[in-house]
Order: C-alpha cells, then sequence, then structure tokens
C-alpha cells in the first residue's frame, strides 16, 4: 500500500473508526512497549486526534436545500 | 299531595333506571366534538353534536388510555361509553371510556393488517437494521418545509453541533402525493453523502401522518443504503415507518438529539484522549529515565576499580578482625588467669585453719550448750522427783491421820498373822508413839 493509498484509506475512515484506531493505540501505549514504539504510537495518536479535529469542517452550516435534480442549494 | 319527593331522590330514581338499561351501559356514539376542554385534572370535557342535536360528554382521566389522540373541535369521532345521569345538575351525559376518529377503525385495521404482513417479511427484524453513526458530518432531512418540525430539528442539531450539515429534503408529508414525495426524497438522498437520514413530520391526525403507513414508503426506508431514523408525530404516535426504520424517534426534535452529537462531547473526548496519551508517554519516559539510572549504578558497580576497592575494603576487614581476634585472646587469657588466682585464694592454708578452728569453736559451743541443757534437765527432773517423794513419805502419811504399826521387835505389822492377842505393838501416829496390846484379832473385813 503506498502512502498515498493508505492516506486515501485514512480519508474514508470515519470518525468512529479513528476514534477505535485511537482506543487500540492508547491500550498499546498503555501495554509493554519500548519507548521508540512509544513515541511512535505517541505521534500517531497526536495525528489520529488532529485528524478527528480537522475532520470537522468548522464552519457553522447552513442547512440545504435538495432539489428534484439530486443538487442542493440554500435554504 | 302525597307523594312528593326530594330532586335527590327522583335523581337518583332516574339514574338507576338510566343504569338499569343494557344498551344505555355501554353504548357506541359518534358525533362531531366540540367545546372541548382538557381540564388540568386530566379529564376531558366536550359535546358529541350532529345536525339533530347534542350530547354532553365527559372522558375521565382513568379513561385516558382509551384515547390515542388529541381531541380537538371539529372532530368527527366514535365514543364508546355509557350514558347516564350526573345528579348535581339533574343532566344525562354520555361517559366515554374510549374514543377513536371516525373512519379510524378501518384504518387501524389496514394498518394492522400491513404490520403483520411486513413484520412476517422480516422487514423489521433487528438483522437488516443499520447502526446509526455516532459522528455524523450530514444528516439527510425528509420532511415538510414548514411546520415546527423541521424548525425543532435545525434548531436542536444547531445546539448541538453548528457544524453538521443538515440537507432537506421538502417532502409533502401528508395529502395526496404524499407517499410518493417522502419515497422520492428517500431515493434522492441515496446519491447524497449523507451520514444518516431522518424521515418523519410534526403531529396530526391519524389521516395526515398516515404516508407513513404506507407499504411503499416502508419498502423505500427498507432498502435504503443510508440508515434512516423515523420520527413522526408525537411519542404516543407508532406507525408502520417507525418499525422498519433503522432507529425510531418519538418525536423530529429526539430524532435530532439521536442524529446529531454534541460537539462540546467531541472535543472533550479528544482532549481525555491527548492528556491520556501524554500522560502515557510521560509515565513511559519516567520509567526509562529510572531504568537508566539504575544501569547506571549498576554498571558503577562492575567497574574494576571498584572491585578493587572492594578487595581493599575485604582486606581491611580483615586485618581489623584478626587485630580484634587478637585482642580478644588477650583478654580472654587475662580474664581466665583472673579467675585461677581467685580460685587458689580460696584454697591457701591459712584459710583452710582458721576455718577448721571456726569449725572447732562451733563444735565446742555445741557441746556446752548441750551440757547445759542436759544439766538443767536432770535439775528439773530431780526437783520433780523431791516432790513425788515428798508424797510418798511415811511421815506424810502419818500427817493425814494414818498410823504406823511395829510390832515389839520393831518390825512392820501389816497381817493379822504376824501377831498374837496380847502382844504389845508400837503405833505411831503424827506426833508421836503409842504402846498398845493387841485384845483380839479378827481375820479379814476392815470393819
Amino acid at each position: 500500500m503506498t502512502v498515498a493509498q493508505e492516506q486515501e484509506k485514512k480519508k474514508e475512515q470515519s470518525l468512529e473508526e479513528l476514534f477505535q484506531e485511537l482506543e487500540i493505540i492508547a491500550a498499546n501505549l498503555e501495554g509493554e512497549v519500548n519507548l521508540e514504539e512509544s513515541f511512535r504510537l505517541y505521534q500517531k495518536g497526536m495525528a489520529l486526534l488532529k485528524q478527528c479535529n480537522d475532520r470537522i469542517d468548522k464552519v457553522e452550516k447552513q442547512v440545504l436545500v435538495l432539489d428534484e435534480d439530486g443538487e442542493t442549494h440554500e435554504f | 299531595m302525597q307523594n312528593v319527593y326530594t330532586v335527590g331522590q327522583v335523581n337518583r330514581y332516574v339514574k338507576s333506571k338510566f343504569t338499569e338499561d343494557y344498551m344505555l351501559n355501554r353504548i357506541y356514539i359518534k358525533g362531531e366534538v366540540s367545546n372541548c376542554k382538557y381540564h388540568t385534572s386530566g379529564h376531558i370535557y366536550f359535546s358529541l353534536k350532529d345536525e339533530s342535536g347534542v350530547i354532553a360528554c365527559v372522558m375521565f382521566a382513568g379513561s385516558r388510555s382509551g384515547l390515542s389522540f388529541r381531541m380537538r373541535d371539529g372532530q368527527k369521532i366514535i365514543g364508546l361509553g355509557s350514558v347516564s345521569i350526573y345528579e348535581k345538575d339533574g343532566k344525562y351525559q354520555f361517559y366515554v371510556k374510549e374514543a377513536v376518529l371516525e373512519g379510524a377503525g378501518l384504518l387501524y385495521e389496514k394498518f394492522e393488517a400491513l404490520k403483520k404482513e411486513l413484520e412476517e417479511m422480516g422487514m423489521f427484524s433487528a438483522e437488516y437494521k443499520r447502526p446509526i453513526p455516532r459522528y455524523v458530518q450530514r444528516v439527510g432531512i425528509v420532511t415538510a418545509k414548514t411546520g415546527a418540525a423541521l424548525r425543532d430539528m435545525i434548531h436542536i442539531s444547531h445546539r448541538r453541533n453548528p457544524y453538521v450539515q443538515l440537507i432537506l429534503y421538502p417532502a409533502q408529508v401528508q395529502g395526496e402525493g404524499a407517499t410518493q414525495s417522502i419515497i422520492r426524497g428517500i431515493r434522492l438522498f441515496q446519491k447524497q453523502k449523507v451520514d444518516v437520514m431522518i424521515v418523519g413530520r410534526g403531529g396530526g391526525s391519524i389521516e395526515d401522518l398516515w404516508a407513513f403507513n404506507e407499504e411503499s414508503v416502508a419498502r423505500a426506508i427498507f432498502e435504503s443504503e443510508i440508515p434512516v431514523i423515523s420520527a413522526v408525530g408525537h411519542e404516543t404516535d407508532v406507525l408502520i415507518s417507525d418499525y422498519v426504520a433503522d432507529l425510531r424517534a418519538p418525536t423530529p426534535s429526539a430524532a435530532a438529539e439521536l442524529a446529531v452529537y454534541e460537539y462540546s462531547v467531541f472535543q472533550s473526548r479528544l482532549r481525555e484522549y491527548r492528556e491520556y496519551l501524554q500522560k502515557e508517554l510521560l509515565y513511559k519516559l519516567r520509567l526509562k529515565r529510572e531504568q537508566c539510572i539504575q544501569t547506571g549504578d549498576k554498571l558503577r558497580l562492575l567497574h574494576p576499580r571498584q572491585k578493587l576497592l572492594q578487595k581493599q575494603q575485604f582486606s581491611d576487614e580483615l586485618m581489623e578482625r584478626m587485630t580484634r581476634s587478637l585482642l580478644h585472646k588477650i583478654q580472654t587469657d587475662r580474664e581466665l588467669l583472673v579467675r585461677y588466682q581467685m580460685r587458689l585464694k580460696a584454697y591457701h592454708p591459712e584459710k583452710q585453719v582458721l576455718e577448721k578452728r571456726q569449725t572447732a569453736e562451733r563444735i565446742r559451743e555445741k557441746l556446752n550448750r548441750q551440757m547445759r541443757y542436759q544439766i538443767e534437765k536432770n535439775r528439773h527432773k530431780m526437783s520433780v522427783f523431791i516432790e513425788k517423794m515428798k508424797g510418798l513419805s511415811p511421815l506424810e502419811k502419818l500427817n493425814q491421820g494414818y498410823a504406823y504399826v511395829e510390832d515389839g521387835n520393831g518390825q512392820v505389822l501389816s497381817s493379822v498373822s504376824q501377831t498374837e492377842k496380847g502382844h504389845t505393838v508400837a503405833i505411831y501416829v503424827k506426833d508421836g508413839k503409842i504402846t498398845a496390846e493387841v485384845k483380839e484379832i479378827h481375820l479379814g473385813g476392815m470393819i
């Protein structure tokens, strides 16, 4: 899997899946892992958190209206 | 003027007539609702009317389970209950226990039949329920463009999370064409990237809500790729769409609560993770640092100089121990010597002589004591004898009035056989001697 593919896959992950991954990372970090691995897990966890946060487009959304052609317009 | 009755008696009598009437005890009455009042006590007071007349009605709070819609003026209903007298007013009224909208009976049957059919087909089965995603970003809504339902949903969604995109399909939710409009909305959303869809409307009569009881709507919901939350009417309204949807919300507002996660909760969850990860990493770092320190200590202990130091220390210790034991030996020997000296002193002859002398002295004293004792003892014995002797002295006996008799030859006369008639005898008494002649002799007996 290339980096691009991996990123693509990340993009497809839902917030829920991201949280699941975070949960696994947290559990691993808690377990018996060496320091390098701990750093790696920590960095990955932080990246995931950022991703979670970034996933939300923090612009207040106006309600859109879906028309018969499947197009959306301002409400 | 014989038969005069009180008002109460008459009212009671009339009431008993009503009560006896089989038909009036359980009767269905249809009519249009008017003057409907929901009293704070929970009782509902209203009238039923038709072209020809009016009947007063009451539905007590205790019978409210028999009412599945909100009663309003103008509704055509069928009530089930009894007709009786309200004694206080002397008026008769209809005591309603159950009420349905006219025509609802038929609709209800239709509803039950469809529900049964779809249930048997497995369309309500839990295995077909898609999970509602917890963190949605786009929510599709199929409902009327105007009305409280949409307003409430927008309001709640924005309050919980203003960053969630709501997309409305303005559907016609009641009347002619409602079914097709709702289905169209559900289908159009399949091509939109929405995480969940809310299909519903606000409260209304059963006819108003009926589109959500249609099989074609149920099928559209069932076939939806996107999870569907059904949100129709009030909490008490349960429709086919509720059964077939992935999740049933009691009201549109509740649907918005269920679909849209709270942004603040999400943020605090992120924060918790961040803090947790940091805490764990810091803990790991501290742990490793401690391990480093410990390992360093261990290494230092293994350094050759350390070994040398240890050896030196060991040799110092040995030396110390040797010196100490030597001193100890000297000390014990010295003590032994002193002990021997003391013992020897104890056996010195001078001491023995002294001891023997002391022993001799002790024996001498003992002898003296014994001697004195013996003398004292014999002296005592002697005085006792003297006393005794005193008692035994013949002279003593004479003192007591006894006499001592001797024959002429100075021999003791103790028997009649020792003398004869005419002999002279000497009688000694206390204070002198009597010489007497034996005149008679009797043998035996003192007197």
